[in-house]
């Protein structure tokens, strides 16, 4: 049976991703794309209706009439609270995630609920192990973060995800698909204990040994992520800005980082070397660093955009095409 | 992240605690109807349940649960020998709730919970169809439904207030859908199968024999037996006896009915005064129906006259029925008294009561008349010190000797016995009608109400050439009793226990006022059927109204209702829409902050206007005019809004 289910949702995703083509991100979900079912507990709800239809017509009570028809129309009214809350919310997403191999991608998701009542229990399902709950209070939104575990390096894509909701009270649910292309970028995870290439041996002498060759050569902003050592505390003492204190030696002998230099490790050992030294690059704020794999140059530089461009290139590296991950329920 | 599905996430004790408020409040609509035990029970498992889940436990163990449900289901089959029907099928929903209670862990059981709480809700409805129970159980339903929509919110908020607003707001919204498919659902005639029917209504009432103290003990009760609607005058109180059944077989001390009776039942032709009137009968566990004497027509399906002219149906009086009937004030059987039936209404046990039937013979011999001995036997009763009480001492098995000769105290029962015995004994036939007789009128609604209380017995004998004639021994001892009702007749006895409420004017008058609400409940809710639902779509000018006419209203008020409702749903998602006034006001600062000259935000209109006039003349006249406008409609009593805002839209200033 659960084949089966799986076949007609895959089918369903697949049609709904025809009918309403790609989404421009932030969407608006409208009528067209709610769909809704009645749940189990709804279907068992329907059976007992019945039931009480029957018992009522039998012992020919009005009254036992009345309850099961209220209890139908609650029903009713139920399934149009269920669909309403889905109808009118706003969703956005930042379309790009970065991680490492066995670490978690976070896709942080907006809801937007523009309307006079609460939405509760918006359920956001990317794929199977890649949800999250939030309620959404009238006027106002609310960040939710999914996290969808990265298990090896490479793009993992989604074209589609799917927003959920079964109040009130359990007996329906509503769902939409939005045809939003998120990505999760999963970096090597970092591994390996080799030190950089020969071309750049003498810096990789412990970094505790290597300061006194340093020149101080000005601040520089702070950005997240830079040691605690490094940091010109002055300055902030002063009520300055945040500043970190800079150094020569790093324009001067920029470090490349070899994929050559690592013979004899099969790619993804290579490229976990690499991502690790990218790593310990910037961590150190030392010096400006290059990286050079077959098929991708990046010409030596450093800083967060800096990083980012080397680790996706890494990523990027020989990745085979995505595999759609399988939907499941 | 995994969410957890919401079958397998165990219920926390909040949820818990809901769950047995509610299962606790639909049971106690059921309190009368169950047996003890089984309460006990399903509050034990309840108690157990919320003590484990309290200390942060799960359900007991397997073995000890399949127990208690072996047990308790065990002995729930030995108290009604069935599981099906209303009580058994009530019994048992309620025990498996209590016990799927105690093996509560999952979100699925508490769903099964509540299905379970919503029937039981139904099922106390088929029970009673009292109006606070209705509301009642609506009310309960509601808490049910806010119970299960906070177990749906994965995060919960920590009133309980928004869920029982939003369920709240569900349930008004379904109410117009709701009045729509009861107003125009088609009722069948019958039921779609039979059901097995449940001893069900009033226990209290006549029953097929009587023993001296019977109806004494009955007139004790104060519960309804029948109404009494006339459509004309009502008869005059001599004449408000209503027939119930007729008893010939007596043993001396006991009198039976016949349950066997093969003779045809003799032609009654009626005389003197028609009275049509509708008789609403609480239901009783036995197959006799009620009527003014004499009945000649009854529109009860199924119902027929007995030899005796009781009116029977075949089964019992399990639901209240309405009978549209006509009774003559007077009837006489032309044909001579069928030999069986004589027969039967002059046996005697030859070997009981000897005083009385010494008695019988030696009044005979010198009443040979049958009519005098009669009036001879009544004069007894009135010269002797008789005494007519609601207490007679009790009687052993020659009763009426006993009655007679010794204690000479006693209710019309006594009398009625007594009566026919020294007829039968003289060899008139003569047998015991039990019944009611009088009521009490309700001012509120035009209608009688007979009781318990006004249960009767009196007499019929066989007049040669006048046929059956009715005699109430009861009038020769105390006539009261006939012309204005029990409580008249026992002004010896004192004031009794449950009667005080009738002396006391105003209670009674409550009584009476919300009997005829209850009535009133009954006619056009109750017994709402398919004539009223043609009376219906006459009323919305449908001629000739038949089930396709009513289906389609039906839909068609389906479909408005679920309009409605759609736009109902969306109405409520809408912001708060700001003031027209205010927006226009807005909507022309806005326009004059585009040709530069921009209102402070201190300034009110009227200082706004005066400041523009000095720096753009040519707009002066008309600014100053919508901000007077303006001023005016916020703040004053002017009802030229309209105006107003159609000036400020017509406004077209220009940059000079």
């Amino acid at each position: 049976m659960s084949t089966w289910r799986q076949k007609a949702i895959t089918r369903l995703r697949a049609w709904a991703a025809r009918r309403h083509g790609e989404d421009a991100l932030p969407v608006t979900i409208d009528r067209r794309r709610i769909y809704i079912l009645p749940t189990r507990f709804g279907l068992m709800l329907a059976a007992l209706i019945v039931a009480m239809l029957i018992a009522g017509l039998n012992y020919n009570s009005n009254l036992g009439l009345a309850f099961a028809f209220l209890m139908a129309s609650i029903a009713l009214v139920a399934m149009h609270h269920c669909h309403r809350n889905l109808l009118g919310l706003g969703v956005d997403v930042n379309v790009e995630a970065d991680a490492f191999a066995g670490e978690d991608a976070a896709f942080e998701f907006t809801l937007r609920n523009a309307s006079a009542v609460d939405r509760r229990d918006i359920e956001i399902h990317l794929v199977a192990d890649a949800e999250a709950l939030k309620s959404v209070g009238a006027n106002s939104d609310e960040r939710v973060t999914v996290t969808v575990a990265a298990a090896r390096r490479g793009v993992m894509r989604f074209s589609q995800f799917e927003l959920r909701t079964r109040h009130p009270f359990g007996w329906f649910r509503a769902w939409t698909y939005v045809q939003g292309s998120l990505s999760a970028f999963v970096a090597p995870q970092p591994r390996g204990d080799r030190r950089p290439s020969a071309a750049a041996a003498e810096g990789s002498v412990p970094r505790s040994e290597a300061r006194g060759e340093e020149e101080f050569a000005g601040l520089r902003t702070y950005t997240p992520g830079v040691p605690l050592k490094h940091m010109a505390w002055k300055v902030l003492a002063r009520g300055g800005d945040a500043a970190v204190r800079g150094y020569t030696g790093l324009a001067a002998q920029p470090e490349w980082l070899e994929w050559s230099a690592l013979e004899g490790l099969d790619t993804e050992a290579r490229l976990s070397q690499l991502c690790r030294w990218v790593l310990a690059n910037e961590a150190g704020y030392r010096r400006a660093y290059g990286l050079r794999i077959p098929g991708a140059e990046i010409s030596p530089g450093w800083g967060a955009a800096h990083r980012i461009r080397c680790l996706r290139a890494l990523t990027l590296h020989q990745a085979e095409p995505s595999s759609p991950l399988e939907p499941r329920r | 992240m995994k969410l957890a599905t919401a079958s397998v996430t165990p219920v926390t004790y909040d949820q818990l605690k809901w769950l047995c408020a509610c299962l606790a409040l639909t049971l106690i609509a059921h309190l009368a109807a169950l047996p003890i035990w089984l309460i006990v029970t399903v509050c034990a498992a309840a108690a157990i349940r919320l003590g484990l889940a309290a200390r942060g436990r799960t359900a007991p163990p397997r073995g000890i649960r399949l127990c208690i449900a072996a047990v308790s289901i065990t002995l729930l089959f030995l108290q009604y020998r069935t599981f099906n029907g209303l009580a058994a099928g009530t019994a048992l929903l309620s025990l498996m709730a209590g016990l799927k209670l105690l093996e509560l862990q999952s979100h699925r059981d508490f769903h099964i919970i509540i299905l379970i709480i919503y029937f039981l809700n139904l099922a106390a409805l088929l029970h009673s169809e009292s109006f606070w129970l209705l509301g009642y159980l609506i009310a309960v339903s509601w808490l049910t439904s806010a119970a299960l929509m906070r177990l749906t919110i994965s995060t919960p908020p920590p009133a309980w207030q928004p869920s029982v607003r939003r369920a709240g707001r569900v349930l008004a919204q379904a109410l117009p859908l709701t009045l729509i498919l009861w107003l125009f659902f088609p009722r069948f005639d019958g039921p779609l199968w039979q059901m097995p029917q449940d001893k069900q209504g009033g226990e209290s009432g006549l029953s097929d024999s009587m023993s001296p103290g019977d109806i004494s003990d009955l007139a004790q009760s104060d519960d309804i037996a029948f109404r009494v609607h006339y459509i004309d005058a009502p008869p005059p109180p001599p004449q408000r006896y209503y027939r119930g059944p007729v008893l010939h077989d007596f043993d001396g001390h006991t009198w039976r009915r016949t349950h066997w009776d093969p003779t045809p039942v003799p032609p009654l032709v009626p005389m003197g005064i028609a009275y049509r009137y509708t008789l609403s009968l609480e239901p009783h566990p036995h197959n006799w129906l009620f009527a003014l004497d004499w009945p000649t027509r009854w529109d009860l399906p199924g119902a027929v006259l007995t030899s005796d002219y009781t009116l029977v149906q075949p089964a019992p009086v399990s639901r209240p029925a309405d009978i549209q009937a006509v009774s003559y004030s007077q009837m006489r059987t032309s044909d001579a008294l069928n030999p069986a039936m004589r027969r039967r209404d002059t046996r005697l046990p030859p070997d009981r009561n000897p005083r009385s039937i010494l008695l019988s013979q030696q009044l005979r011999s010198t009443h040979p008349d049958d009519m005098d001995f009669a009036r001879a036997v009544l004069a007894l009763f009135h010269d002797q010190p008789f005494f007519y009480t609601l207490k007679p001492p009790p009687l052993a098995d020659d009763s009426v000797d006993e009655f007679l000769f010794e204690s000479r105290r006693g209710f019309c029962g006594h009398y009625a016995s007594a009566f026919a015995m020294l007829m039968r004994a003289a060899g008139i036939p003569a047998r015991v009608v039990t019944g009611y007789q009088g009521g009490t009128f309700n001012r509120y609604a035009d209608y009688w109400i007979l009781r318990q209380s006004d249960a009767h017995a009196w007499d019929e004998i066989w007049i040669e050439g006048r046929g059956w004639v009715r005699i109430d021994p009861t009038s020769a001892i105390a006539p009261e009793r006939v012309e204005r009702g029990l409580n008249d007749a026992l002004v010896a006895d004192g004031p009794l226990a449950g009667r005080w409420q009738r002396h006391s004017p105003w209670i009674a008058d409550l009584r009476l006022r919300l009997d005829a609400l209850g009535q009133q409940w009954r006619r056009s809710i109750l017994q709402f059927d398919q004539k009223s639902q043609d009376n219906l779509l006459v009323m919305l000018y449908i001629s000739e109204p038949d089930g396709h006419k009513l289906v389609m209203v039906l839909a068609v008020g389906l479909t408005l209702a679920l309009l409605w409702l759609t736009w109902q749903v969306r109405r409520e998602m809408r912001p708060p829409v700001k003031d027209p006034l205010v927006r226009a006001y807005a909507r022309l600062c806005r326009k004059m902050a585009n040709i530069g000259v921009p209102r402070r935000l201190h300034e009110g209109a009227e200082d706004y206007a005066e400041r523009v006039a000095g720096l753009r003349p040519d707009l002066a006249a008309e600014l100053t005019v919508l901000c007077r406008h303006y001023t005016e409609l916020r703040y004053g009593t002017s009802k030229a809004e309209l105006a107003f805002i159609s000036g400020v839209r017509a406004f077209r200033p220009r940059t000079r």
